[in-house]
């Protein structure tokens, strides 16, 4: 026999004026298993707490129903107060009057007759109710990072240096990312480089870090604080542990003219390479799609020169599995090529370059050693066109969101075009000026005011090569009541829109986070929960969320890292426990679970698993499904799924939800 | 005695099956009845025409009818193949315990080793529509909703809940079925017209994507009450929703591909 305690709330008049409060307290002080019902002005106040806490103790009572508003207002106020007296929280149920009851309906009879029927629904589910304890789910205390550009070092700096080891995996021979191929930056015009490559060199050489280069995520199994990745390390064919980084291969290798990724085509590398002078680690891959010795058998030049052996050529990709207990996802983006846009000439003009390629003319690492030289005849052009928007807030381009950086490095290279061509004259189309940051405003003032760069409001509608070779950039300018302007240029570099990485996808799906409609990875929530996805024990920083600036990319990176050390501080994470259970009965059957699976395919987020239940001398017995704790959020999808029903959410279960649903059903 | 059979006889004599499931004659000529070959000499007995019906895949879950060890041969019918097919892609039958065979037209053995191979035998030997489900299906889905009501009420009236629909049943092979839970009690254990619409809805809801259409509960029901109409006719609607393809792994309605249709949402 249950000894039930009913407590009623007028919730000030919310409820008490359409409801009778007295008699729904009366009521359910006749129901079956109630031992004490009360009604008090506030329920929810220390004193209407103290009253619950007295009863349990005074009527020694073994659940509770507390008649108030929503259970999502105040159902931790109520589970607590009980369990500070000694009531397990789970024994207590919130009927809700106010939203379901005293709200919508008028004052009356019926109105009150409902809340007798909802709080006997609730007393019919109460005497139903198990115990529960919360899950206890361990931690391992070690996190990967998938991407090795700025938010990726930045995350995995923050991470190792509170004390927890990080596995950072980048898929480039180097890390470094788009920040590393940058000139200067904005808008304080400082060298990226210099800032950027003592951390690459403080990741490489950090005791918590371990770095895995040109290296692929092949799958993530498992769930927050307790992940499995299995990492490809793709072959580099040189042995890094022989490999001294003398270089001698890249000088020997006969294969000279692949276009180099760095400097996004503008220059030239071998097969053998280091992606650039500054690169982390500064060791050589071989690529093999152009490697002669891969493609046509013969050569191996590389090997012959190496002076410590250590080109490996029969080297095999490996597969390394690394168990950790958060991820963060920093795999960044890319801009559009110029191939992308038929209107600026499909990319056949070779002195139509992109954003990326203007900074690697302009960068002192770069192919020209940083001298503005355009890439068809290596002159120095006198007229540069910058074309902002390129893509960008196009519908018609399917990219109807702003990339946010463009208006300031547009500004930054027509600057830096000024301060090394100073002859030259730079003209720059755009849209609006989205300048939005700390001294952001001030530095395109200073590019149009100081640096005398020619701003044009307007769109262009094509760039076109004349007869005689010269770039011709037909536009309009729209402050001047949309006057057509037609300027001939030496150069135009045209600030492509920012987009998601090709493979980002295809990570998402199996890290199992959400992406929008461009494939940019989505957050949890855009402005309370920014760093994380839905998927709990999966973080998100940079520019893979969506185009960002360094600033705020490093921002997030901190953030994440913030995030993922609060989670890794922890010994084992707390869990509510309304969780899926597979049933357990007595031999010979075991659980009346078949162990048909078909909950496997309907569970959305993977918890279900296969256990074998064996006899003591470890022989197969039954395979039977298996909810893990750790990932199930208690959804029921497998529940009503099960045919033989051999499932329930506890706190929930078949037997509670139908007793609760009767009795709201069986009155007169 | 046939060419197949000798066959038979040899892999029960040399070991390769430790029990072969097959017809023989039954006890009037219109018929036959599954029989359990232990060894090499009953292996004669075996038959295999168009008068075999019975379902064997039922035997495939039922430990206690089976040799703890060894392989068991089953000559199937196409119904039969069907039905182990589904008990394979529902975890029921381990790989390799069973060895599934068909007889051909000339009395040639075909061994069907894997889910592969039953799936092609499967796909190359389509059986027949029965005129008569359909016709009775058409009568049915002609009737108004009340008249519809009212006939499987007055059809399912009749029904004694003897459960042997569900104990001919491949696929109903749960150790605890939904009407032995009385934690909640789901339905009235009594055989009354509610509790029996209930029992045959619960039934049908459970056999959706799944169901073969073998026609097993209809032959087995002592009635002849035309329960299989119900399971055909929820066949025909997933058909219609999501194509006749199943998937390979779990449910036609526990997976999600891309193309289902959506036009449940209104």
């Amino acid at each position: 026999m249950s000894k039930i305690g009913v407590f009623i709330c007028h919730c000030g008049e919310n409820i008490s004026a359409t409801v009778d409060c007295a008699r729904v307290a009366q009521a359910a002080a006749e129901m079956e298993g109630v031992a004490y019902a009360t009604d008090y002005k506030y329920m929810c106040s220390e004193p209407g707490q103290q009253l619950i806490r007295q009863a349990i103790r005074e009527h020694n009572l073994d659940g509770v129903v507390v008649g108030s508003c929503s259970p999502r207002m105040h159902e931790p106020t109520f589970r607590r107060a009980c369990a500070e007296a000694g009531l397990n929280p789970y024994l207590c149920e919130i009927a809700n009057l106010r939203e379901h009851c005293s709200w919508v309906h008028e004052k009356g009879e019926a109105t009150t007759q409902k809340a007798i029927d909802i709080v006997q629904g609730l007393v019919e589910k109460v005497r139903r109710n198990q115990p529960l304890t919360p899950i206890r789910v361990p931690v391992t205390k070690k996190a990967l990072v998938i991407g090795g550009g700025i938010a990726g070092i930045q995350a995995a700096l923050d991470i190792a240096n509170c004390g927890h080891r990080v596995i950072l995996v980048e898929k480039e021979p180097s890390i470094g990312g788009h920040m590393a191929q940058l000139s200067e930056t904005f808008p304080t015009l400082d060298c990226s480089q210099c800032i950027l490559t003592p951390r690459m060199v403080e990741v490489a050489q950090h005791p918590n870090i371990t770095l895995y280069t040109y290296a692929e995520v092949e799958s993530v199994e498992g769930f927050i604080g307790n992940f499995k990745a299995t990492i490809r390390l793709k072959a580099k064919s040189v042995d890094e542990k022989k490999c001294t980084g003398c270089g001698l291969c890249t000088t020997k290798c006969p294969n000279k003219k692949i276009p180099g990724e760095f400097n996004e085509g503008l220059g030239t590398r071998t097969a053998i390479y280091v992606p650039f002078p500054q690169a982390v680690p500064n060791k050589p891959v071989i690529d093999k799609e152009h490697c002669n010795y891969y493609q046509k058998g013969k050569c191996r030049v590389c090997e012959k020169f190496c002076p410590t052996g250590a080109i490996t050529f029969d080297q095999p990709d490996q597969f390394i599995t690394e168990e950790v207990g958060a991820i963060v996802v920093t795999t960044g983006f890319r801009v559009l090529p110029t191939s992308f846009f038929p209107e600026y000439g499909y990319g056949r003009y070779k002195d139509v370059i992109t954003g990326i390629q203007f900074e690697r003319l302009a960068s002192a690492s770069g192919p020209t050693m940083g001298e503005i030289r355009r890439p068809s005849d290596g002159t120095v052009p006198k007229k540069v066109v910058f074309i902002a928007c390129c893509g960008s807030r196009d519908p018609a381009k399917g990219i109807p969101y702003c990339s946010k950086i463009c208006c300031m490095y547009t500004a930054k290279h027509a600057m830096l075009y000024q301060h090394k061509v100073h002859d030259g004259e730079s003209t720059v189309f755009y849209m609006d000026i989205r300048a939005g940051g700390k001294n952001y405003e001030e530095f395109v003032r200073r590019a149009i005011e100081e640096d005398k760069v020619n701003y044009v409001r307007g769109r262009v509608a094509r760039v076109y090569e004349r007869a005689d070779g010269k770039l011709v950039v037909r536009g309009v300018d729209t402050l001047l009541g949309a006057q057509q302007v037609e300027i001939e240029a030496d150069m135009v570099v045209l600030a492509t829109a920012g987009v998601a990485n090709p493979g980002a996808e295809e990570l998402a799906q199996k890290l199992h986070i959400s992406y929008d409609p461009y494939h940019f990875f989505a957050e949890a929530h855009p402005k309370l929960r920014p760093v994380e996805t839905n998927t709990a024990g999966i973080y998100l920083a940079g520019a893979c969320q969506a185009p960002k600036d360094i600033p705020e990319t490093v921002a997030t990176a901190s953030g994440a890292a913030a995030k993922v050390v609060s989670l890794l501080s922890q010994d084992d994470l707390v869990r509510e426990p309304l969780v899926a259970v597979v049933n357990r009965c007595a031999p010979p059957v075991y659980s009346t679970c078949v162990g048909c699976f078909l909950c496997q395919t309907a569970c959305p987020y993977q918890a279900i698993e296969r256990e074998e239940i064996k006899d003591r001398q470890g022989r197969v017995i039954k395979t039977v499904a298996k909810v893990n704790p750790g990932l199930c959020q208690g959804c029921g999808t497998c529940v009503s799924f099960c045919r033989s029903k051999a499932i329930d959410i506890q706190g929930y279960s078949n037997e509670q939800m139908y007793a609760e649903v009767n009795a709201l059903l069986n009155h007169e | 005695m046939n060419n197949w059979n000798k066959q038979i006889a040899d892999m029960l004599a040399d070991g390769t099956v430790a029990l072969v499931i097959g017809y023989e004659e039954g006890s009037t000529p219109q018929k036959t009845r599954p029989l359990f070959c232990h060894d090499a000499v009953a292996a004669e007995r075996l038959v295999m025409d168009g008068r075999c019906t019975h379902n064997l895949a039922v035997y495939l879950t039922k430990k206690e009818l089976l040799p703890a060890e060894g392989r068991i041969g089953v000559v199937a019918t196409v119904n039969v193949l069907k039905s182990a097919l589904q008990l394979m892609q529902e975890n029921q039958i381990p790989e390799g315990r069973f060895l599934l065979m068909a007889v051909g037209p000339e009395g040639k053995l075909t061994e069907l080793p894997d889910a592969e191979s039953l799936r092609q035998y499967i796909a190359a030997h389509p059986l027949p529509d029965n005129p008569e489900v359909a016709a009775l299906i058409e009568k049915i889905d002609a009737m108004s909703r009340e008249e519809r009501w009212a006939y499987w009420q007055e059809c399912l009236s009749k029904c004694v809940k003897c459960y042997a629909c569900r104990a001919a049943c491949p696929l109903c092979y749960c150790t605890r079925c939904i009407v032995e839970d009385n934690r909640p009690q789901w339905i009235l254990p009594w055989a009354s017209t509610l509790p029996n619409i209930e029992w045959q809805i619960n039934r049908v809801m459970h056999m959706a994507g799944r169901c073969t259409g073998c026609g097993a509960c209809y032959a087995a029901c002592p009635l002849h009450l035309p329960i299989h109409l119900l399971t055909k006719k929820l066949t025909q609607e997933i058909n219609r929703e999501f194509g006749t393809e199943r998937p390979a792994k779990g449910n036609v309605l526990s997976t999600f591909s891309p193309d289902d249709k959506e036009n449940f949402i209104h």
